[in-house]
């Protein structure tokens, strides 16, 4: 599946707390990617906590984006990557 | 060897083994239904012998006392019986159903029928098995079932083998169909765990590991592993099996061997005429192998009726298969069954008999609408059709090909064309013959081949003009017709469109009448063609020309929405899509379906155009231009959100297109791909894209595409006189006269392209409009591009984009539903809210209820935490 890189801002910053609460937001961001066929893999989040770039797994970029609404997320780009290891053998 | 006797698991519980989730999913969405009495449809997918038929029985047992249950099994016949699953299902029914099955009604009449059998006994369990096996006209009503089952208060549940399905196979099209629908639910079966296996291995002593090796778990394959009491366990299910049935009695083994040659039962008249031995019945439904149903005694597995068919040799086979022929032509009550006539016939190698039967089962298919099984009957007689005539032949192949038509089977539909012409050359029926250089050339537009498709249209009118004109002719001419409406020769298609209702008119030919005008208003858009069109579809409505009122509505949505009329367009679309889902006229639909999605992009409705984009293209159908028409959608939403993947779909798009040559199909790729270019910035492609469409438009005088292609050549930056007979708005665009034109494109209600005509500005507030009604859109390729002239003219400080929560609208909510959210974040009451808006606390209440589910919240303070992350309300880090 391909993997792209999601960039997200967040104006007021990104309220996720890390307490059982965050972690229930985060398991129902999880469950609603799911239902368009979406896996967040990973996020960096930015020293201000106003910019993310989330990592996922997606059967196409409309399916992102109909999972950021679901989820109330916004979309500022997305890109499609692959992995570049520095460690790689050549 | 083992005693059986000894198994302490019963067949029955080893398949329920691992089955509470798949159990507790069909409660659950059972209870769904009862409480909000919206249906639902659960699709049970597992390969052969993972216990789906046991599963399902399992549910309808243990709720069986509170829910009416209907339940249709599909045969395991290389050619169905068509609507055969309904059959016992209306039987059980009764009233209105019944007789519709019977009297050989067309699937959308069963479909409504159904639904009002359904709602007049709300909470039925509707069962449909082993779908994968279904008839067309069973699947037909399965689809149509399934798009009105939110409104129907049924649980529909179909089981189906998940990995037998090849890519062509008719079941795919409707699960493509079903997959993103809400209403639609799938349950997965898998094999059995090592610890089940090893659970019904225990108590007999064989190796539970070796098992589970030589099972890999599938339930079936473990029970008859078991019960075949060897020593060694069977390397395969057919081994398995056959060691079973190896320890009945030879008497019992000849009858079960009879029963195997006549799925899907075996009725016991028919049994007593095939065996001599039936007081071994017992012995066979004692010993697991058979099952008693209402109309006989069938296998009790279908892996198991193919291992012992199998297994019966060459020549008894061949004596059953006559002996069955010759006890079905005669039956015991009741007409002979042609389906099943013509599948022995086959199998007793009697050429005689197939040409008696398949005929018959063919044209009986086909009245049902069962057109992929009356197409295969159809090949089933010609496969012994070397003694026929090449009348007769030819009749055939005629008869096949039109079946495949309706089931997308151009290729083999082509295939028999092309030797039904031959033998209409050979009989020197030139009628015939130019009736069928017709047909061709109808059967080559679809897929793209236009050279060869426009050559045959020709020939079909040159030869038929030296017989005495007749209907044949009539329709040659309206034919030809529309193959020249779609490479847009407008005067050439008209002229012919002329002659054919002329014709038509004269032979009181309404069908070619109504097609002849319909392309007649096409061809004369600017002289009145929408009257015409109108009244084509007026007629056609009245004497229920069902194809001709769904060819009308295409051509009517097709022109509104090329022209823009977005009301218009919507009207059309709306009423065409409810006309061919409800008969499934399925080619009609998809066109529509996919004018739709370029509506929705033209009117700025990204999200939704993608996803009406995305259900056209996921089903496989072999007609081109719809797939032609998503594509570009897709692409362009993709391309004017920044979204990667846009050449993907532009890319296969111009590869369909092009070849055409036809200036309907292969225009709006081009400018597509123009615009995707200038996205990226890369103005020679636009060039490149545009060069040899601009000249075709031109000589077409199509002035849309003139109008659209000449804009993006100039935006480009491309220093070129514009060429004449572009349409508005875009003439306006290429007069320099941005701000008329961007007016323009608001009162029609195209946001984008007035936002793109802003951009050609040379004045920072309309710039600057446009920049913000870009961003609001989530352009942001083109805001990209706005933003840097507007740099360029010393402009600083420019927004960076609108705020979160206005980009994509979040979760859908509409301005009233943020308001109310950022109200009740503060904390307030419903009421205070209502207060607050000066609305009454009923309106507040709705709006709260459809915020909570739109946001997936189950709480106020949960929509507040949701709230406050979206940065709607305030918060105080």
């Amino acid at each position: 599946m391909p993997r792209y890189v999601i960039e997200r801002t967040f104006p007021t910053g990104l309220g996720i707390p890390a307490t059982p609460a965050g972690a229930a937001d985060c398991r129902n961001v999880v469950d609603r990617n799911a239902e368009e066929g979406v896996t967040w893999l990973q996020s960096y989040v930015s020293a201000n906590d106003k910019a993310t770039f989330c990592v996922y797994e997606a059967p196409s970029p409309e399916a992102i984006r109909r999972a950021a609404a679901r989820n109330g997320l916004p979309v500022d780009r997305i890109t499609q990557v692959r992995v570049l290891d520095p460690h790689f053998d050549g | 060897m083992r005693d059986a006797a000894q198994r302490p698991v019963s067949d029955a519980l080893a398949e329920l083994l691992e089955r509470a989730a798949g159990f507790d999913a069909l409660c659950e969405s059972l209870e769904s239904v009862r409480r909000s009495g919206k249906g639902r449809v659960v699709l049970v997918g597992g390969e052969a012998g993972v216990g789906k038929t046991a599963l399902l029985r399992w549910f309808c047992r243990e709720r069986g006392g509170s829910a009416p249950i209907l339940w249709g099994g599909c045969d395991p016949l290389f050619t169905p019986r068509p609507l055969g699953p309904l059959l016992a299902v209306a039987e059980e029914a009764g009233g209105p159903l019944e007789e519709l099955v019977t009297n050989g009604a067309m699937p959308h009449e069963l479909a409504a029928a159904l639904v009002r059998q359904l709602s007049a006994h709300p909470g039925t369990v509707f069962v449909l098995e082993d779908v994968h096996w279904a008839d067309e006209a069973t699947l037909d009503v399965l689809k149509l079932l399934a798009r009105r089952v939110a409104a129907v208060p049924v649980l529909v549940v179909a089981s189906f083998r998940d990995d037998e399905l090849d890519p062509g196979h008719p079941l795919r099209r409707v699960l493509g169909e079903l997959a993103t629908s809400a209403t639609v639910r799938r349950l997965k079966l898998d094999r059995l765990s090592p610890a089940a296996v090893a659970r019904l291995a225990q108590p007999t002593g064989v190796d539970p590991d070796e098992l589970y090796r030589k099972t890999a778990g599938n339930p079936f394959f473990v029970v008859e592993a078991l019960a075949a009491g060897v020593d060694e366990i069977p390397e395969t299910v057919r081994d398995a099996v056959l060691a079973r049935v190896a320890r009945l009695s030879t008497a019992a083994r000849s009858l079960l061997e009879a029963v195997a040659l006549v799925p899907p039962q075996a009725e016991l008249w028919l049994l007593d005429a095939l065996a001599e031995n039936v007081g071994c019945l017992q012995e066979c439904l004692a010993s697991g192998m058979l099952a008693a149903d209402p109309s006989g005694v069938a296998f009790r597995h279908e892996l198991a009726r193919l291992a012992v068919e199998e297994s019966v040799a060459p020549n008894r086979r061949v004596g059953l298969h006559r002996a069955a022929l010759a006890a079905l032509s005669n039956p015991a009550s009741g007409e002979p069954d042609l389906a099943r006539l013509a599948h022995h016939a086959e199998a007793a190698r009697d050429a005689d008999a197939v040409l008696r039967f398949a005929p018959g089962a063919a044209a009986r298919a086909a009245s049902l609408g069962a057109y992929r099984e009356a197409a295969a009957q159809y090949a089933r007689a010609l496969r012994f059709g070397h003694r026929l005539s090449p009348r007769e032949r030819a009749d055939l192949l005629e008869l096949r090909a039109g079946a495949c038509y309706v089931t997308d089977e151009y290729d083999q539909g082509i295939a028999a064309l092309r030797e039904a012409l031959e033998c209409r050359t050979a009989q020197g029926d030139r009628l015939r013959e130019g009736d069928v250089l017709r047909r061709l050339s109808d059967f080559l537009w679809c897929p793209g081949r236009t050279a060869e498709s426009e050559r045959r249209a020709r020939e079909a009118v040159a030869l038929l003009e030296t017989l005495p004109a007749g209907s044949e002719l009539a329709m040659a001419y309206a034919n030809l017709a529309s193959n020249c409406l779609a490479a847009q020769r407008s005067e050439e298609a008209a002229g012919w469109a002329a002659r054919a209702l002329e014709l038509g008119d004269r032979l009181e030919d309404t069908e070619i009448s109504v097609h002849a005008l319909a392309t007649l208003g096409v061809a004369t858009l600017g002289a009145g063609g929408i009257v015409r069109l109108e009244q084509s579809l007026e007629i056609a409505r009245r004497d229920g020309l069902a194809e001709q009122v769904a060819r009308a509505y295409v051509l009517l949505a097709e022109t509104a929405v090329i022209a823009r009329r977005h009301a218009a367009a919507s009207n059309y679309l709306e009423a065409g899509i409810g006309y061919c889902s409800e008969r499934g006229l399925d080619l009609f639909l998809f066109y529509l379906l996919a004018f739709r999605a370029r509506l929705q992009l033209d009117q700025g409705r990204w999200a939704d155009a993608a996803d009406s984009a995305s259900a056209v293209l996921r089903v496989q159908r072999t007609s081109i231009t719809p797939r032609i028409v998503s594509l570009v959608v897709l692409g362009l939403v993709r391309a004017r959100r920044g979204d990667p993947g846009q050449w993907e779909p532009l890319d296969e798009a111009w590869r369909l297109a092009e070849p055409t040559g036809e200036l309907t199909r292969l225009g709006p790729v081009a400018v597509a791909r123009a615009e995707a270019a200038w996205l990226e910035g890369e103005r020679n492609a636009v060039e490149a894209a545009t060069e040899a469409a601009l000249s075709l438009a031109v000589e077409r005088n199509s002035r849309m595409l003139v109008g659209e292609l000449a804009e993006w050549r100039r935006r480009a930056g491309l220093d070129e006189e514009a060429p004449e007979g572009a349409a508005e708005p875009y003439a306006l665009e290429l007069a320099g006269d941005w701000a008329r034109a961007a007016d323009a494109w608001a009162a029609i209600g195209c946001p984008y392209e007035a936002a793109l005509a802003l951009a050609a500005a040379d004045d920072e507030k309309a710039l600057r409009r446009s920049l913000a009604e870009l961003q609001r859109l989530g352009a942001r390729p083109a805001a990209a591009i706005v933003a840097r002239r507007l740099r360029e003219r010393g402009v600083r400080g420019l927004p960076r984009g609108p705020r979160a929560a206005t980009r994509e609208n979040p979760a859908g909510l509409t301005a009233r539903q943020l308001e109310v959210l950022e109200l009740l974040a503060e904390g307030l009451t419903n009421s205070q809210i209502a207060d607050r808006l000066v609305v009454s606390q009923r309106t507040v209440d709705h709006h709260v209820a459809t915020t909570l589910r739109k946001l997936a919240v189950r709480t106020r303070a949960e929509a507040s935490a949701r709230a406050v992350r979206l940065g709607l309300a305030g918060q105080d880090r």
